[in-house]
């Protein structure tokens, strides 16, 4: 049989194929690198411009389409030249293919991996985060990368600061009212305090842990730490920087280390910051409102010892080093064996010492 | 008390009589091994807990059963010496009243006097150590810091293991005060007991006498020569030599 023969083998066909379709793979890559820009706003817009543009969902739901140009130009994204296609990766023209989501929920837990795209780390984190924790067990409204930072008019998310205790606060509406009343809080939206601790300062921003686990609590001390022990940070407000290191070496500071050392895993109930100062709605202690106020203390410490009678407050050194004026009682047992019971002990040292020499000279003169 | 133990060995050239002369009553002996034994306890527990912060403590207190089991033995070993304090001061206040306390270990002008010509010996000053009674001042000096030493440690055990009981009627200020006391006399106390004590019952000559209740006649007549007087002294001529 004679063999056919073609100008081309199939292999050759298959390998200028490969060659067409990877240069033309680089070409758009290195486009959209070096000029993000791709022109598909102005055409996008010229339908989702129109505010009466809405769509029915299969929940029901109605699913506005509009996009307000105006708070577009004033996003992030959009001035930078990512444009809707960046994240609408699946729709390139008119008419747009079916959409398949039964619900807005849906749609946006779906939409928001487009972001993983740019902001690989960011996304990366929230995957270990207990919103994401949240999500896995089942809860749809656990948030996304959208929730927070919105979708289409994504800005800044901490100009100002407080933006974002405000948007923590969209669902966690409890927590934010106690915030709010804070010292830290108060400081935070009344004057746009840049030292006070939003939110996410304490939580972690992406990779947000679950507060409530033991591991979280015995790191507590150090978190406040993170701030409190700051001789500068804390000399611009009068505060003592020396609260932790007094922690550390009180009865619950001790616990607490052995337990963040040893056993972080099994809760245990000494007294961590929170415990006392309270934890969102943290006030001064001057404030009478305030848990630590000597006005409060009795019924705070009695939250652990419950029916201890007021003399039990004065137990409690106040975070400040033993001093004749605060503490006389303790600052002369202090004196007492920090210096008579050493002095003790080092006499009784000598004499034993001028025993020995004494009785090792007098044998050996004897056996001579 | 004191007393002589009379020795009635037939005069054989080759045995060698020792004259034991009475120290300690049964009574005393077993306050003593008691009192060995928890305090013994009591350091071996407590340091584990005083110095939590560190990793050999962190080795011994592995888990916090561990560091209940230590307290659970530390307070029994606590009761065990409350009961010798509490039979020791009974027994004090039977003799008061019986007009019987023998007084031997109260401090005397003469332990004072002891201490300076001691000092003038270690010093080789004066060539003769000072003749002692029944207890020496460095035995005296042995009793009244373990006596004080055990009355800050169980006033400040007692604070810091019911800190509620203790607040209803002394100021909350005690229950840091007895916690830094309370470590701190317990260290002490250890110290001085291993460089005090031991070196006067071990090193210096082996003193078993707490033990076996008696002193021999060569050690009478070398530490205790007031006594072995006194004893002689009062005991009939017959005794005098054997």
């Amino acid at each position: 049989m004679p063999k056919l023969r073609f100008p081309f083998t199939l292999r050759t066909i298959l390998l200028a194929g490969s060659f067409i379709l990877l240069v033309s793979i680089l070409l758009v890559t290195t486009a959209r690198a070096e000029s993000p820009a791709q022109e598909t706003e102005s055409y996008c817009l010229s339908c989702h411009s129109d505010p009466d543009l809405s769509l029915t969902l299969p929940s029901g739901e109605s699913l506005s389409l509009f996009i307000d140009p105006a708070k577009l130009q004033t996003s992030l994204h959009s001035p930078l030249g990512i444009e809707c296609e960046a994240c609408h990766t699946n729709i390139s023209t008119y008419p747009h293919p079916e959409i398949v989501y039964q619900s807005k929920r849906e749609l946006a837990r779906s939409y928001y991996q487009a972001c993983q795209k740019c902001h690989t780390d960011q996304y990366d984190k929230t995957q270990d985060s207990m919103h994401a924790h949240v999500a896995e067990a089942g809860n749809q409204n656990a948030p996304v990368c959208t929730d927070c930072h919105g979708s289409h008019y994504v800005t800044k998310p901490d100009e100002p600061r407080a933006t974002v205790s405000q948007t923590c606060g969209h669902c966690h509406t409890d927590v934010y009212d106690a915030y709010k009343q804070s010292i830290h809080g108060d400081a935070l939206i009344n004057t746009d305090n840049p030292d006070v601790p939003v939110c996410t300062d304490c939580h972690g921003v992406h990779s947000i842990q679950d507060p409530r686990t033991s591991q979280f609590r015995v790191a507590e001390p150090e978190l406040c730490a993170g701030c409190h022990a700051n001789a500068t940070l804390m000399g611009k407000y009068g505060l003592s920087a020396d609260v932790y290191n007094l922690y550390k070496t009180s009865w619950h500071g001790v616990d607490v280390a052995v337990y963040e050392a040893k056993w972080p895993t099994i809760w245990h109930d000494t007294a961590v910051c929170s415990d006392c100062h309270d934890i969102h709605n943290i006030l001064p202690a001057d404030n009478p409102a305030s848990t630590v106020n000597p006005a409060n203390l009795l019924a705070t410490c009695q939250k652990c010892h419950p029916g201890v009678g007021p003399n039990w407050t004065g137990a409690w050194t106040g975070h400040y080093k033993i001093s004749l004026e605060r503490t006389p009682f303790i600052y002369y047992v202090d004196v007492f064996y920090s210096s008579l019971a050493p002095a003790i002990l080092w006499l009784s040292a000598i004499y034993v010492v001028l025993q020995i020499i004494r009785n090792t000279v007098a044998r050996a003169r004897r056996s001579l | 008390m004191s007393t002589v133990k009379k020795t009635n060995v037939a005069r054989d050239p080759h045995i060698r009589t020792v004259r034991t002369f009475k120290r300690f009553t049964l009574g005393q002996r077993w306050e003593h091994t008691f009192l060995f034994l928890s305090i013994t306890v009591l350091a071996l527990t407590g340091l584990p807990q005083k110095y939590r912060a560190t990793s050999w403590s962190q080795t011994i207190l592995a888990t916090p059963e561990r560091v209940e089991l230590l307290q659970t033995i530390h307070h029994i070993a606590a009761i065990l010496l409350g009961v010798i304090v509490v039979y020791h001061l009974g027994v004090i206040i039977y003799q008061l009243t019986r007009r019987s306390l023998p007084g031997d270990m109260l401090p005397t002008g003469k332990d004072v006097q002891d201490a300076w010509h001691m000092l003038q010996y270690l010093l080789y000053i004066k060539k003769d150590k000072p003749k002692f009674g029944k207890y020496n001042f460095e035995q005296k000096v042995t009793y009244w810091f373990i006596f004080f030493a055990i009355g800050i440690l169980g006033v400040s055990g007692l604070i810091i293991w019911f800190p509620e009981f203790f607040t209803r009627f002394l100021p909350g200020g005690v229950i840091p005060a007895s916690k830094l006391a309370h470590s701190t006399e317990a260290v002490t106390l250890v110290i001085f007991i291993v460089i005090w004590h031991f070196y006067h019952v071990h090193l210096e000559r082996l003193n078993l006498s707490i033990f076996t209740g008696t002193l021999n006649e060569e050690d009478m007549t070398t530490y205790h020569q007031l006594e072995y007087k006194r004893i002689l002294g009062k005991a009939e001529p017959g005794d005098k030599k054997e």
